[in-house]
């Protein structure tokens, strides 16, 4: 009977596993906007950075970045951005812009091109 | 030592056969728990548990383009880890052993020259085994231990410092269900003489979210234990293992030309017994051959320590029952 109910445990987790997939959550907006999202460089080659800049509207503004492949260096309105070898390819950065009222969030994409044929 | 010596190549077999499916390839953004590589394998008799906990440092420093050193990049990097795992192992029955393993880093760091370092840290992925005694001979020290399972990603994936989500290769967690299927064989030769091998595979489910869908490359691990009880109570384990990645992917079509790569590890293991069934353990994962595809971020060193208590539910109870036969009488 234990037996029986350990591997109905089992195989429950495993179902259970298959059926799950992330989702992004995003809260509504507020007063804000975004006016610009741009990179200095683009596409850029493996390991060298791109400034990424967001411009917005709003009071007390926040800011988060997040890239689908590669590293986002720094913090605030203005980042860099490196991406190695591993991620070459045509990359997401998604930026959200918050404050107690809400957020918003916009994207761009980087081209990445390889280390050594760029 | 005849006997030894075609046994040995039988193993080897088995290792090769598991290898049958070509050029092997990886990925650099390697996340989630380590594979704990230590000798500890096979399933488990009745009524028996063992818990233990581990302690692991991993670090590494060196990109490798294919098989060889790559030193001309602007820039330095090392990226090194604190691991500890909590493994837990029932023995159901004769035949089912249930294992389960649960990995936390206290860090997972990455530094780069002249650029901000990476720090993450919290919960790895939760591990559920089952294991089978599929065969086991005892007199003549023989046992095939085939198991299944599955690796959960209940830990961290989405840390950020300053509102800025960390690069997946410091990530605690996979983010990925993962699934595993692998087989322990295990012969032993007089009393103090053994060898094993062991074989898995595993797949990675396709991670997706809004802004993000990536499938880890599925790797295969193969190796061949030899064993020797060099004293009555201390043991000594050497390990060839190779771990084989293929190439992951990006989007659905995309595959990640820099990912992949095919390590063989010399693993060392020393094991102490103490009274009350405690065990202490330390090994070493040394890469002896490294192949990676293009340019990546290559498999360093590995220190690992151990301590397992294993506690026998049947000669517990046996003890007990002896003891109030004794008061009885």
């Amino acid at each position: 009977m234990r037996d029986t109910l350990i591997t109905v445990l089992f195989l429950s987790a495993l179902i259970i596993s298959f059926s799950c997939q992330k989702k992004d959550q995003s809260r509504p907006t507020g007063d804000i906007t975004i006016l610009s999202l741009i990179a200095t460089l683009n596409p850029v080659k493996a390991w060298d950075t791109t400034l990424i800049t967001v411009t917005a509207t709003g009071s007390n503004l926040q800011y988060g970045w997040e890239a689908d492949h590669g590293s986002i260096v720094g913090s605030g309105q203005v980042v860099k951005y490196a991406a190695g070898e591993c991620c070459v390819g045509l990359n997401t950065i998604t930026c959200r812009v918050f404050n107690d009222t809400g957020e918003v969030s916009d994207t761009i994409k980087i081209r990445v091109t390889s280390y050594f044929w760029p | 030592m005849k006997t030894l010596i075609s046994y040995f190549f039988v193993l080897m077999l088995f290792v090769m056969s598991l290898y049958g499916h070509g050029k092997l390839f990886a990925q650099c953004c390697t996340s989630g728990n380590p594979f704990i590589s230590d000798a500890e394998q096979p399933a488990l008799q009745s009524k028996v548990l063992t818990a233990s906990l581990l302690y692991r440092y991993n670090d590494s420093h060196q990109y490798y383009y294919n098989d060889s050193r790559y030193n001309d990049l602007p820039f330095t990097q090392r990226s090194f880890s604190n691991y500890m795992e909590m493994q837990l192992a029932y023995g159901i029955t004769g035949w089912m052993t249930v294992q389960t393993d649960l990995g936390y880093f206290i860090n997972k760091t990455q530094k780069t020259s002249n650029q901000q370092t990476y720090r993450g840290n919290g919960l790895g992925d939760l591990g559920l085994q089952l294991k089978f005694n599929a065969w086991h001979n005892t007199k003549a020290r023989f046992s095939v231990s085939p198991a299944i399972g599955v690796k959960f990603p209940v830990g961290v994936f989405d840390q950020e410092v300053d509102h800025v989500k960390l690069p997946i290769a410091v990530q605690p967690s996979s983010g990925s269900f993962k699934y595993n299927g692998s087989v322990f064989v295990y012969k032993g030769f007089g009393k103090k003489l053994s060898l094993a091998a062991y074989g898995s595979y595993e797949y990675s489910q396709r991670i997706e979210s809004e802004n993000f869908c990536y499938k880890y490359g599925d790797l295969w691990i193969a190796a061949i234990y030899f064993n020797y009880q060099a004293w009555k109570s201390f043991n000594i384990n050497l390990q060839f293992r190779n771990e084989s990645r293929y190439k992951a992917s990006r989007g659905y079509y995309e595959t990640v030309n820099a990912s992949g790569y095919e390590v063989v590890f010399f693993t060392p293991q020393v094991t102490v017994s103490l009274p009350r069934n405690w065990y202490l353990s330390a090994y070493a994962d040394i890469p002896v051959y490294k192949y990676y595809n293009d340019l990546q971020m290559s498999f360093g060193y590995a220190l690992s320590f151990k301590v397992t208590r294993k506690i026998d539910f049947i000669a517990l109870k046996a003890r007990h029952s002896a003891n109030q036969s004794n008061i009885a009488e």
